[in-house]
């Protein structure tokens, strides 16, 4: 049985999923990256997923072509995040019970807006039509080479931005002055305020940028990954991502070797799933459970660096 | 008595956040029924009401689902007062009812004491569990909001996992577990009702839970730390376990809310998923301002506006997913601090000044007496 799972770990196929099932999660665990780094904590991640899932799929739907079901799924997206931001920001509504909101709006209330808007109830199964999803991505040259390409070629468009993405909210966070901001207002919104930086005005980008980054995820999630639009479609990813991003330290690297982690963590479950002897129900709890372990760790971690900064200093 | 006036404002306050759901409400009613004005009387007035009398068994069905966001409602009342985002109230009410479940299937007691035992072993799982966000929140400073979101999820896997393959009635078409035994059901407060006993004990949590938040120590050091949790540190208390104590407490009570509502409604366990309460309980919370004793009447509110949904989607067509839009809109405006907030700002102004009025008339009648 062990032979078995070795055998499989190793294989091409793992690989390919493993960076399939990460895609999604990396985008929300971005978007929670910016806004962690902008001082306001994003617990919307899952709310929006599941509304830019949706209208992703319906903008699709309606105009026929996958780059502005992606667009729309992503200007929703920053919708979302700007009514969250309006409440939070501007009304001081906890950011934590805003975020809670709008994750009761993606749980029934895209139900409710899918009857409104199509007459559907419960998934766009029946809409969906080959030039509504994400095209894959066949690289010259790579997708001949043995495993490599394999592994790496033939995914989704979208995966390949989020991949981009890690490098370019990088250079956003550390190479520009709005990522300087963003962080100052982060790091001691008080000081950054007494410099001229509108704290508001910045974490209001932060937000929005958040936005737009799981709207991707949502995109991917209905236009690709599942081929549709359904009530379970995001299944807790905005939470994973969450913990991506604290297991990641908060920086746009580590976030990704943490989605990296939980999307192996996936791809190692779904692939037992199939096998003689583990229960489909137990392994579906890995990701989570790794989740809970990674974070753990990590602050352990933490903890032990700053007693030996502590010890240093004495 | 200055405070008078903005205790006013903020019940009309209240009062408004709630108006601008209900308006929500009616402008998708417009959108998506067809025939709105039915849709609105199933919404509004159905619940309590039908052909021109009072309908009880609804009324009944309304306080029978009070009962388990009653407890969640408690539960986040506890636990958000220290200022923990603790969300794992979900995974413990579907711990607790599975437990209880299991106790109340395979280990026949004496009536009476069979309940008890069950609803206790629920309670005490419930509380077990919360130990873990908890614990690596004060030792470790990690995040509970994100750990006890990823317990959710894995308590349900491993539930599923038990009912699946070991608990479950193969003799059913649906997956579920054999029948409690009638020594573990809670007896019905009302017969042929939903309403059982549990409603009763919802309420006694409910009066227990308001006097520990603001009659005894414990309590008003939790609610201390939540309001400032360095000042609490420093004048002595023990802040890391207090807010584990906080946690657990939280805990049991989600999980004797699931224990209970399991034992009290179904006769058999067959949740296939998280149930929904614990975010429930954190809307029942906020609508109460985190005061425990006015729980139930939010949770009277809640559970009313959910009847009416599913009353609109029986009889007008309207998805009954509409509550969650109205709970969202409502949550948003009734947590929005300054939400008509230059209307407060004009009754403090106000205050101040007559207040200033008084005392210089004081001064001058003082005066005069001199």
């Amino acid at each position: 049985m062990f032979e078995q799972l070795i055998n499989m770990v190793f294989s091409a196929s793992f690989g390919y999923s493993i960076i399939r099932i990460t895609s999604p999660i990396l985008f929300a665990a971005l978007a929670a990256v910016v806004a962690e780094k902008g001082g306001v904590v994003n617990i919307g991640l899952e709310g929006i997923m599941m509304i830019s899932a949706l209208f992703g799929v319906l903008f699709s739907y309606w105009t026929n072509s996958w780059l502005l079901g992606v667009l729309g799924a992503v200007v929703i997206g920053i919708l979302v995040a700007m009514i969250m931001a309006v409440f939070a920001l501007k009304l001081k509504t906890d950011i934590i019970l805003s975020g809670i909101a709008v994750n009761l709006l993606g749980g029934g209330g895209t139900v409710f807006l899918l009857y409104l808007f199509t007459g559907l109830k419960g998934n766009t199964a029946s809409l969906t039509t080959p030039n509504m999803l994400t095209p894959k991505i066949h690289i010259p040259l790579l997708k001949d080479i043995p495993v490599i390409g394999q592994i790496f070629s033939g995914h989704s468009v979208l995966t390949y931005v989020a991949f981009l993405l890690v490098f370019l909210v990088w250079i956003l966070l550390y190479k520009t002055a709005m990522g300087l901001r963003i962080r100052a207002v982060g790091e001691n919104s008080h000081a950054a305020d007494s410099v001229g930086v509108s704290v508001l005005r910045t974490q209001y980008i932060a937000l929005a940028i958040s936005g737009a980054l799981a709207g991707l995820g949502g995109a991917y999630m209905s236009m690709y990954y599942s081929q549709s639009w359904n009530i379970g479609i995001v299944a807790g990813r905005g939470f994973i991502a969450l913990a991506a991003q604290a297991m990641g330290q908060g920086e746009p690297v580590g976030a990704m070797l943490a989605s990296l982690l939980f999307g192996f963590a996936s791809a190692l479950g779904s692939k037992m799933e199939g096998m003689q002897g583990f229960s489909s129900y137990l392994v579906a709890s890995i990701p989570y459970a790794v989740t809970i372990i990674g974070l753990v760790i990590y602050a352990l971690s933490t903890l032990k660096r700053v007693k030996r900064f502590r010890d240093k200093a004495k | 008595m200055e405070n008078k006036r903005q205790n006013m404002f903020e019940f009309f306050r209240g009062f408004v956040a709630i108006a601008i759901a209900i308006l929500v409400a009616f402008i998708l009613i417009l959108i998506c029924a067809d025939d709105p004005g039915k849709a609105l009387e199933c919404l509004l007035v159905k619940p309590i009401i039908s052909n021109g009398a009072l309908n009880a068994k609804s009324i009944f069905t309304i306080f029978a689902r009070m009962t388990p966001i009653i407890f969640t409602g408690l539960a986040v009342c506890v636990m958000f007062s220290a200022n923990q985002f603790n969300l794992g109230g979900e995974g413990a009410v579907m711990l607790g009812g599975f437990i209880a479940a299991v106790i109340g299937i395979y280990l026949p007691l004496g009536a009476g004491v069979h309940v008890f035992v069950a609803i206790l072993a629920g309670a005490i799982i419930g509380g077990l569990v919360m130990i873990v966000p908890a614990v690596i929140k004060v030792k470790l400073k990690a995040s509970e909001m994100v750990c006890s979101l990823m317990m959710n999820y894995v308590i349900m896997f491993i539930i599923l996992h038990f009912l699946n393959n070991v608990f479950a009635d193969r003799s059913k078409g649906a997956t579920q577990t054999y029948p409690f035994l009638d020594t573990a059901t809670i007896p019905k407060m009302i017969p042929n009702t939903e309403l059982s006993w549990g409603f009763a004990i919802a309420i006694i949590a409910t009066i227990i839970a308001a006097y520990f938040m603001h009659r005894t120590r414990w309590g008003y050091s939790i609610r201390m730390i939540g309001i400032n949790e360095s000042f609490s540190k420093y004048s002595g208390m023990k802040v890391g376990g207090i807010i584990v104590l906080s946690q657990v407490i939280g805990g049991m009570l989600s999980g004797m809310g699931g224990a209970i509502e399991m034992l009290g409604r179904y006769k058999t366990f067959l949740w296939l998923d998280l149930p929904g309460y614990g975010w429930t309980g954190i809307t029942v919370a906020i609508l109460a301002k985190n005061n425990p004793i006015m729980i139930p009447f939010a949770a009277f509110f809640i559970s009313y506006l959910n009847r009416g949904c599913e009353l609109m989607s029986i009889y007008a067509g309207v998805p009954a997913e509409m509550i969650d839009i109205i709970q969202a809109v409502i949550f948003l405006f009734f947590a929005a601090e300054h939400f008509l907030s230059g209307t407060r700002q004009k009754i403090v102004v106000k205050d101040a000044k007559e207040e200033l009025q008084k005392k210089q008339l004081e001064t001058a009648k003082e005066g005069g007496n001199a």
